[in-house]
């Protein structure tokens, strides 16, 4: 699962762009279960268990990254961009980028030593950034790279004992667990999908739902945890260590009672995230068709949406645990 | 190895403090072409001899800015001061690397979306670094170690180069690439090659070291900011623009003007950087050491100073090599 977990980081896929990370899975997932693509990239696929589910169970895991659009080329050759889901400025001031997945740029800036006033201690606003290929006008950059091209902040996935430090584990965690979750055998039958476009708007899972038209579902996400120097015992939403994150609200979704109260008692190693904050899939799932009952299960990540978010093994293999004791309670009709 | 490979090898190893991984790269390089000893300051100095006693002095810096760590909390997050000047907006999750017993690999926390209130950029005692080691911490890191960028020099597009310390190592690169050119030739004088500590922490250890060889004449050779969206241009260089002749009232008129009219009349690139007082660099030290130097500044342009995506044009470099092989073979201002 690690494994799979380091290949799926060091893919670029943003939202909308999906292709190289959904190549990835299939072939991970081929012959493990049956599987098609929808219209906007989601893969739907089947697992057959060792039973028939008397509830049909839906696991989602989102394949989309934050990342960066090129909007215009100026006529120095540097690249004006936009945000593909929320980046915060800090987080690409100064940093190394790289562009269809080919390309090298930096998103360059005023030196420090230029800053006049309070202009170095404020941040810039985020629509003056740009990235500069080396390019030295518009028509050596046009050689390079288009309007409309993707980019994502360059990282490097770093294991250090127990933890990783790498870009997109939100929510490649959730996509490495499901990939598990469908090569072994299962009890039951469950759907899994890799959904697209979450971080513009939980957009694939809304249409993947519709298709699946589960009766109860599983969302594997990333989720924040602020258990840093500095921050309030009060705010850290979940600390690294203790476990799966299982939501009881977030600002998309108030999840079913009964499903996160049976994953506290469980006996898996997990701890409620103790904030109402963020949103992921679960948003758009439970409210397809006429209702879906929703779990989240979510793997702590510090400095979530940055190329440097760091969890904790432990709870990847606490999330996978508790997901597939979840998938048998509520395939077999127990909750 | 080329003036690309060396530039990136440079700027991909270390020197701050007491670690001197990019200072030993220099020296190995350096001894190929020149007698080499090292001083008491530990600044790194090699003679080419030439044919009277007269000497010229360059010089340029080895040490990179980064941090020095003051604080490890029992959970694993440090506190640091900065060495040199550093933007702390760019600091949020970015990976560094911290010199303990062995090298870690760190990141600096960011505010968590959540939290409301906005990140505080008035001091660096407010950003922590996540050392990933937790309560371990303490075994392998301690208070004095350094910690430095983490990011290999990387190729934008065929002629630019960024990373991490290109600030000054392109100027040891020019150095050194100068000694490779004149240790084959004749020269005029005495040509000394001074490779600085401590630059981007008081031009200190330029300081003594001109003190030691007493040259009659000195180049300081470092960077200076090249143009960006942002930047008025009336207050930068042109990156591609050529090397960048310094002309200000503490630096040698006449070394100037020699500098600019000869790359006038050998076509090498170049442009012209005008300062109302002291430089910023090296060379505002060196011209007051004893009775005095007469100095002058040619500079590299670069983009994004002091982070670990700095950006220079290789033409930019090698304009200067040309530029200085050429004001030396022809005399300086002797």
């Amino acid at each position: 699962m690690l494994q799979f977990l380091r290949e799926l980081c060091a893919i670029d896929g943003t939202s909308g762009d999906e292709c190289a990370v959904r190549d990835y899975i299939i072939s991970k997932i081929e012959g493990n279960c049956e599987y098609n693509i929808d219209a906007l990239g989601n893969i739907i696929a089947f697992k057959k268990g060792k039973n028939r589910a008397k509830k049909k169970v839906m696991l989602d895991a989102h394949m989309d990254e934050v990342g960066l659009v090129i909007t215009h080329i100026t006529d120095d050759g540097f690249l004006k961009f936009c945000t593909v889901g929320g980046i915060n400025c800090e987080s690409m001031m100064f940093r190394r980028v790289k562009i269809n997945g080919n390309t090298i740029g930096v998103i360059g800036g005023k030196p420090i030593h230029l800053c006049k006033g309070d202009e170095g201690k404020k941040l810039p606003e985020t629509d003056s950034l740009y990235i500069d290929i080396g390019a030295c006008d518009r028509a050596a950059a046009e050689k390079m790279v288009a309007v409309g091209d993707r980019a994502v902040i360059c990282s490097e996935f770093t294991l250090c004992e127990n933890k990783i430090m790498s870009k997109a584990l939100d929510d490649r965690v959730g996509c490495a667990i499901l990939i598990k979750l469908i090569n072994e055998e299962s009890d039951y039958d469950f759907y899994a999908t890799f959904s697209v476009e979450e971080e513009v708007g939980l957009r694939g899972a809304r249409t993947a739902a519709y298709t699946v038209n589960p009766d109860c579902a599983i969302v594997l996400e990333g989720t924040t945890a602020a258990d840093i120097a500095g921050v309030k015992q009060e705010s850290r939403v979940c600390v690294l260590g203790k476990g799966a994150a299982v939501s009881f609200m977030d600002g998309a979704t108030v999840y079913d009672r009964e499903y996160y109260k049976a994953a506290l008692t469980s006996g898996i190693l997990c701890q409620p995230k103790c904030a109402v904050t963020g949103g992921n899939n679960a948003g758009a799932i439970h409210l397809t068709r006429s209702g879906v009952r929703t779990l989240a299960i979510s793997v702590p990540c510090r400095y979530i949406h940055s190329a440097s978010s760091v969890c904790d093994v432990n709870d990847i293999n606490a999330a996978y645990q508790l997901a597939r004791k979840m998938i048998s309670e509520m395939a077999s009709g127990s909750l | 190895m080329d003036i690309k490979e060396l530039i990136v090898k440079l700027s991909d190893a270390v020197s701050i403090g007491n670690i001197t991984e990019a200072r030993d790269i220099a020296y190995g390089e350096l001894s190929k072409y020149a007698d080499c000893r090292k001083t008491d300051s530990l600044t790194v100095i090699g003679e080419i001899k030439g044919e009277s006693d007269y000497t010229l002095m360059l010089d340029a810096h080895i040490d990179e800015v980064g941090f020095i760590v003051k604080d490890i909390d029992k959970n694993g997050f440090l506190t640091v001061e900065k060495c040199g000047g550093i933007d702390l907006r760019s600091l949020p999750s970015r990976v560094v690397t911290i010199h303990g017993k062995r090298a870690v690999t760190g990141v600096f926390c960011s505010t968590p979306p959540h939290l409301k209130e906005k990140a505080n950029f008035e001091s660096i005692d407010g950003i922590k670094i996540d050392t990933l080691l937790g309560s371990a911490a303490a075994e392998v890191i301690s208070i004095g170690d350094y910690m430095t960028y983490n990011a290999k020099a990387a190729h934008l597009s065929d002629r630019r180069i960024s990373g991490k310390a290109l600030d000054d190592r392109v100027g040891v690169a020019v150095l050194l690439d100068l000694a490779r050119r004149l240790s084959a030739k004749r020269l005029p004088f005495n040509v000394v090659f001074c490779i600085s500590d401590m630059e981007e922490l008081g031009t200190r250890g330029a300081r003594t070291a001109t003190y030691e060889v007493s040259p009659d004449e000195a180049i300081a050779i470092d960077v200076s900011f090249a143009d960006g969206p942002d930047i008025p241009a009336l207050e930068c260089g042109k990156l591609g623009g050529g090397a960048m002749v310094g002309i200000a009232p503490i630096l040698d008129r006449q070394m100037s003007d020699k500098l600019t009219a000869l790359a006038a009349s050998a076509s090498i690139p170049y442009q012209t950087e005008v300062m109302g007082s002291a430089t910023g660099t090296d060379g505002d030290v060196i011209s007051i050491t004893r009775k005095g130097v007469r100095t002058a500044v040619v500079s590299i342009p670069i983009r994004n100073m002091h982070t670990d995506v700095e950006i220079v044009d290789i033409n930019d470099v090698t304009a200067v090599c040309d530029l200085l092989e050429k004001y030396i073979l022809e005399g300086g201002v002797r």
